[in-house]
């Protein structure tokens, strides 16, 4: 064990006071540190909890969504086992809640209040308008980069292992203003800059992160991701050129089969025709997305394992082995999940829907005439219409919680952590806390957990 | 705490942390009357946790295989127990660690606030209260004015505004005669669309735009007045300004519910809401119609014919001017409701609205149209 650090369990009020000449017992440190195993518990009970939450969710008109998600992350990041023992995440329903009512009332209210007023008082076509629409985006385009950092920083913030606290250490500044330039040279550079800007806003975010008293460190460039993008962005031309090509030979063939009855005299495509390459061009335009999200998704990995094995933390660093096939998997069959769960949702309501007019036509008598009563239309109108929108605009996110224990689970479990660390001399963090959860990023929709 | 006593007395092996540095070592853990008492292996006197001051990383569930607790008095330091029967023990001796009562604890005093705001709007609906219409009357003409063209502007899509001199001259005249009998000092102004749907709006500051096929469509000047006067009705009562309000406040609340991603959601209410007035203010518009029409000595007539003719065409449904979604959505009154309206205004002395030389130059409005200013 090491012995530079002294082990002292008991606080102040601990109960009874250490025994003066106790050494802790074994610690399991080696000189140098020892070796963390990270690993993914699968959690269990995920589609219970999507059930509970989406109840509460609705019977709270969405606001209990801040508490729901939090439950969710407890669930998920206690799945993640270093050497066995959970990641804690520590943030809470009312810190989320927060932050996003700060978010709007500071920032979209006064936003969408000006916009409105100037485009009231502008007209919504002259010169003028266009530029406060500008500068709009422009403001967005940068917001969205600080939304990026402060979720990360507040995420770490609430993250602890055997107590000890992650942190980010700088501003958010620097990296919304990376985010911004570079984002206004991805259609100057056709898309080159990519992964020299990904892999930048990756170490900025990296070498700010603490894990208690100790940097993470981002270790190499942007040099190994250029193969990889090369392969996709000629690849996506390949595609794209063949696709089109081969929608040119069946148009062709077609023509020269039907010859003169390939249109008639008024120009109109003979149907049978149209019908033929309207459905083979579907399908090559399906069969082309497909390989380009297959191409896709394996630079995404690429960029994956390439990060990890960039990012070191005292001795040790990442290790990732995710594949392109295993990422569109994880994605494909989450949107099949997504969509069954939706599905299910709909079909919940309208059967319930329909069981309710059942007995409320029982209470006040079938209608006698055809027509729905108009005062009863009036009650559909501005009670049940909006409320059957709310849920089916909520019925997308009801599995949320079991797709997103698949992806994390998918990335966890292909990543290893390689090296040793020295635990013992990690110590807490005296960095800033904030308390208020990360509304920039939810307003915007950034968070993947 | 006797009825406990089979779950103490059990010995867990534990991982301790103390939360100043990230190394651990193992302890036991022992499920007491008192706490959780925790003894390092070499035998000091243990450390005590009682349970109500306890936390678990995750709230306790039946699926549990294990569990981190903390103690709020030791902050930092941390608890670690493999197994899943230690987490079952301590779910039944500190039951306010459970999933079921940490979910209840944060989730019902927003079951509350629903229950409360659902019973407001109840008392704010069966009270005849409306917020919306407060704000709207408040608002300065300026604003209302302004408004009033965005929404005209929105609605006419980029379609031109009609423009003939001799049947602009006509509309004047028709709308300057059903002003001054609104009884009130108010300049209503009248546009016309060359669009082919027969259509009538009112819009925020005393604004009424009718369409083409309006004015094709009505037989003769008296429907048109009948339509004007209704349409006048919803500006007295400022029903196009309660409608806006009531629609923005309800898009920026569902902002709020749907966590500042419920732009699309907030439209989708937006356009439910300004689809129709309710029965009760189409009732206001038709009284305000009627009395201006007898004011102006014009024939309540063209009231009845123009709203029975439209009835009609709608598949004998409820709908006509305003419903863009069928009969379902819209909650204009009955038929019959109006026909009996105009009837109870008896017979009094009327003329036409127009003569028939105004009549055919309004009809013929549309002969030059010009790109809305």
């Amino acid at each position: 064990m090491n012995t530079d650090t002294t082990i002292e369990p008991w606080g102040p009020q601990g109960g009874e006071p250490p025994n003066g000449s106790t050494q802790p017992p074994q610690a399991t440190q080696p000189p140098g540190g020892s070796q963390l195993q990270m690993s993914w518990l699968a959690p269990i009970g995920m589609i219970g909890l999507s059930i509970t939450n989406f109840i509460f969710r609705i019977l709270t008109l969405g606001i209990y969504d801040f508490w729901a998600r939090t439950e969710v992350r407890k669930r998920l990041w206690s799945s993640v086992r270093l050497h066995g023992e959970p990641l804690v995440y520590t943030g809470t329903g009312k810190e989320l809640f927060l932050g996003f009512l700060i978010v709007f009332g500071l920032i979209l209210l006064p936003m969408l209040i000006i916009t409105t007023s100037l485009m009231i008082a502008l007209g919504p076509d002259t010169a003028a308008a266009g530029a406060v629409q500008l500068v709009l985006y422009v403001v967005i385009f940068f917001l969205f980069g600080i939304a990026v950092y402060r979720a990360q920083r507040y995420r770490l913030l609430r993250t602890t292992w055997r107590g000890i606290r992650g942190s980010m250490e700088g501003s958010s500044m620097t990296y919304a203003i990376t985010y911004f330039l570079t984002m206004l040279l991805i259609p100057f550079t056709a898309g080159w800059i990519i992964p020299w800007r990904s892999t930048k806003l990756q170490s900025i975010i990296t070498n700010d992160a603490r894990f208690g008293d100790r940097p993470f460190s981002f270790k190499g460039g942007s040099g190994p991701l250029y193969g990889p993008f090369a392969v996709l962005w000629f690849g996506a031309m390949i595609i794209s050129g063949i696709a089109f090509s081969a929608i040119g030979l069946i148009v062709t063939y077609m023509q020269q089969a039907y010859g003169a009855d390939a249109r008639s005299i008024d120009g109109q495509w003979n149907p049978e025709v149209a019908g033929v390459v309207g459905v083979t061009s579907m399908l090559i335009v399906a069969i082309a997305y497909l390989l380009y999200l297959l191409l896709s998704a394996w630079y995404r990995s690429r960029t994956i394992n390439h990060f990890a094995q960039c990012t070191h933390f005292e001795n040790a660093n990442f290790n990732g082995r995710v594949t392109g096939a295993g990422l569109l998997w994880i994605d494909l069959t989450n949107l099949l999940i997504q969509i069954v769960g939706a599905l299910f949702v709909i079909l919940c309501v309208v059967a319930i829907f329909l069981m309710l007019s059942i007995i409320f036509a029982g209470i006040i008598g079938f209608p006698t005439d055809a027509a729905l009563n108009p005062q009863h239309a009036a009650v559909f109108t501005s009670v049940a219409a909006p409320i059957f929108l709310l849920i089916v605009a909520l019925s997308f996110t009801f599995l949320l919680p079991v797709t997103q224990a698949r992806s994390m689970g998918y990335l966890i479990n292909h990543l290893d952590l390689e090296g040793t660390i020295p635990l013992d001399q990690i110590a807490q963090s005296a960095a800033a806390d904030v308390n208020v959860g990360e509304g920039l990023a939810q307003a915007f929709d950034v968070d993947a957990f | 705490m006797s009825m406990h006593s089979d779950l103490y007395h059990k010995r867990f092996e534990a991982r301790f942390s103390d939360g100043k540095t990230a190394g651990s070592h193992e302890v036991t853990a022992e499920l007491t009357a008192r706490g959780i008492a925790i003894t390092t292996e070499t035998g000091a006197a243990p450390l005590i946790w009682p349970y109500g001051a306890l936390a678990t990383s995750e709230p306790l569930s039946q699926h549990a295989i294990d569990a981190l607790v903390t103690y709020s008095h030791q902050p930092g330091a941390t608890l670690f127990v493999p197994g899943p029967r230690f987490a079952r023990s301590l779910a039944e001796l500190a039951p306010g660690l459970t999933t079921r009562a940490e979910r209840w604890r944060t989730v019902t005093p927003w079951l509350w606030g629903t229950a409360a705001l659902v019973a407001l709007s109840v008392l704010v609906w069966m009270a005849n209260l409306s917020p919306a219409r407060t704000i709207a009357t408040m608002l300065p003409d300026s604003i209302r004015e302004t408004m009033g063209r965005q929404v005209v502007r929105s609605m006419s899509n980029n379609r031109k505004v009609c423009n003939d001199p001799q049947g602009s001259t006509a509309l004047k005249d028709l709308t300057a005669k059903l002003s001054q009998a609104t009884a009130s000092d108010t300049d209503f102004n009248v546009t016309v669309i060359d669009w082919g749907l027969v259509n009538a709006f009112a819009t925020p500051g005393e604004n009424i735009v009718l369409t083409r096929g309006l004015l094709e469509s009505a037989q003769g000047p008296d429907e048109v007045a009948a339509v004007l006067a209704h349409e006048m009705g919803h500006g007295l009562e400022m029903h196009p300004e309660t409608g806006l309000v009531r629609a923005m406040g309800l898009s920026a609340a569902l902002e709020l519910m749907m966590g500042g991603s419920g732009g699309t959601l907030g439209n989708a209410g937006l356009l439910l809401l300004q689809l129709s007035y309710s029965r009760e203010a189409e009732r206001e518009a038709d009284d305000h119609a009627l009395r201006i029409l007898k004011e102006a000595s014009i024939s309540p007539k063209g009231f009845a014919s123009f709203f029975e003719r439209m009835h009609k065409k709608s598949g004998g449904h409820e709908g006509g001017l305003g419903s863009g979604l069928g009969d379902m959505l819209s909650t204009h009154p009955q038929t019959d409701e109006r026909l009996s309206k105009t009837l109870a205004q008896g017979h009094y002395p009327s003329k036409p609205s127009l003569s028939d030389a105004q009549w055919e130059a309004l009809q013929a409005i549309c002969a030059s149209s010009e790109k809305l200013q």
